[in-house]
């Protein structure tokens, strides 16, 4: 995220940010419905340090919240709103995490339609 | 008392490793709480037999707090899933979703039913139970993905959303009555049931706002109180304690499913304590021997339930216009189905009305035909809004911009 915010500001450029909750799968109803209300109250307190990191460094900024696979929903977005740049961070995960759910960097990069930068 | 500490440490050791699990490959913490049961037994069973009172029993045991726990577990949890019904959106689309409700289950139901007696050369009522677990759908699965794909705020994703309600209710009531004998107790039951299911909404309410809000959780004692009486006068029946819990959060969705922060305290309660004895108890009587020792019953009633599903359900997602990819989507959807799969395959176990090498093989696949849709579409990656322009334009019109369910609970 300093790295966006960074680049924002030396850009000037306008700063999206994506927070994507991820349903356990498959989703049980009493624990989806948990893990959603979880989601969203956690992004939203991380959005409110972020927005005022934003205001300090002048970055117009704009966040969402959504519910899906995240390299879908970050790709899916990023052609939404015509995104110049994707800006995304990697998780080291085991060969065996990567095979059962697949790398989300990895699928960005496949996919998406802009440049993506990954930020180790 | 030191052995029952000792055990009790023992589960909540395995709840505990099954959440971490859960947590690091991003499934749900039921499937993960079966299989840990399913490895801790066999492990148990083979290197550990007579610590702890394991010799009479296994992990499970005859330890009655055990099965007290998970017994609750069930009842609770179900009664959540109920509670998440939108009566709102039942009133508007009973015709579409019973139509395709009633197709969800029958279709597995009956066809698994023959599957298991024809083709397996189980006895009636083996076929009948296995019928009954393979019939469900996961109410939450279809929302997840209606979710994602903005389809929950169209008019064809609320139907479909009721379906499922109508589909599980069909597996509930014939878990609850196909089983037991019909007399003089199942008339009192279903009189009682039918009054205090027109009560309770009214009631409800009224005593909530009278005296909830307080320290001493009174509301949670009431829906016990009435979730216990009703299981009770169910089990005296003949019947199964999730029918009434299941029909009790049904009509308490209005009302009850609405307060977040006590259906906040009632998941922590599930969720901390109850649920884990539930699905580790539920995965410790899968027999991994069976499993392995005919596992073409496996492939038989997983193709059965696929195909069956996709049978009945399909024709009925198509005159309700979702058609090509889209009605394909929905079908494989409503082919899931853990809690209530597992919750009647343990219940034909305990009424010794299947054996455990035919519980195996019907939990087997309820967990495979609620992970291997979810592993194929991991495993061949492709953006859904890639998709076909019926299910692409839908989406871009109805696209939610947040993932907090319209007061579906």
């Amino acid at each position: 995220m300093d790295v966006a915010l960074s680049m924002a500001a030396d850009m000037k450029a306008k700063l999206f940010v994506l927070a994507v909750i991820r349903p356990p799968e498959p989703a049980e109803s009493a624990e989806f419905h948990a893990v959603l209300e979880d989601g969203q109250e956690r992004y939203e307190k991380h959005f409110v340090s972020l927005r005022e990191r934003a205001k300090q460094k002048d970055i117009e900024l704009e966040m969402d919240i959504v519910l899906g696979h995240p390299a879908e929903q970050i790709i899916h977005r990023a052609d939404t709103i015509q995104a110049s740049l994707i800006v995304m961070g990697k998780r080291s995960h085991t060969i065996l995490h990567r095979w059962m759910l697949g790398s989300n960097s990895e699928r960005v990069l496949r996919y998406a339609q802009c440049p993506v930068m990954i930020v180790h | 008392m030191a052995n029952t500490w000792a055990l009790s440490a023992l589960w909540v050791g395995l709840a505990l490793a099954a959440t971490l699990l859960a947590i690091w490959f991003k499934i749900s913490t039921a499937l993960s709480e079966i299989v840990v049961g399913t490895v801790a037994q066999l492990i148990i069973g083979v290197f550990l037999a007579g610590l702890f009172g394991f010799a009479q029993g296994g992990l499970a045991g005859n330890t009655q707090w055990i099965t007290f726990l998970a017994g609750t577990g069930a009842i609770v949890l179900t009664f959540l899933a109920g509670a998440e019904l939108d009566p709102a959106i039942f009133k508007t689309k009973w015709r579409e979703a019973s139509i395709i409700g009633l197709a969800g289950f029958f279709g597995p139901f009956l066809g698994c039913t023959a599957v298991a007696h024809y083709v397996l050369h189980w006895s009636i009522m083996p076929s009948w139970l296995c019928g009954v677990a393979l019939s469900t759908t996961s109410v939450a699965v279809v929302y997840a993905v209606m979710l994602e794909l903005g389809f929950n705020v169209t008019e064809y994703g609320k139907a479909i959303l009721a379906a499922c309600f109508i589909n599980d209710l069909g597996t509930v009531i014939a878990l609850g009555l196909i089983f037991s004998p019909f007399t003089i107790r199942t008339l009192i039951f279903v009189v009682v049931s039918i009054v205090v299911f027109v009560g309770l909404p009214f009631l409800t309410p009224w005593f909530f706002r009278e005296y909830g809000g307080r320290v001493s959780e009174l509301e949670a004692k009431y829906l016990l109180f009435f979730l216990f009486a009703m299981g009770g006068l169910a089990v005296w029946a003949g019947s199964e304690a999730v029918l009434p819990a299941y029909l009790i959060g049904m009509v308490l969705a209005g009302t009850v499913g609405k307060d977040h922060a006590l259906i906040r305290r009632l998941r922590t309660l599930t969720f901390g304590l109850l649920t884990p004895f539930y699905f580790i108890r539920a995965g410790s009587f899968v027999s991994v021997p069976a499993l392995m020792a005919a596992p073409v019953t496996l492939l038989v009633l997983f193709g059965a339930k696929s195909l069956f599903k996709a049978v009945a359900v399909y024709p009925a997602v198509r005159i309700h216009k979702y058609d090509g990819k889209a009605g394909a989507y929905y079908t494989l959807m409503m082919s899931t189905g853990l809690t209530f799969g597992t919750i009647s395959a343990l219940f034909g176990l305990n009424h010794q009305i299947i054996t455990q090498a035919q519980y195996s093989y019907i939990v087997g696949t309820v967990i495979a035909s609620a992970v291997i849709p979810t592993m194929i579409a991991n495993s061949f990656f492709l953006p859904r809004h890639l998709l076909p322009q019926t299910m692409k334009s839908s989406k871009a019109e109805q696209r939610i911009q947040s993932p907090v369910p319209a007061e579906e609970g």
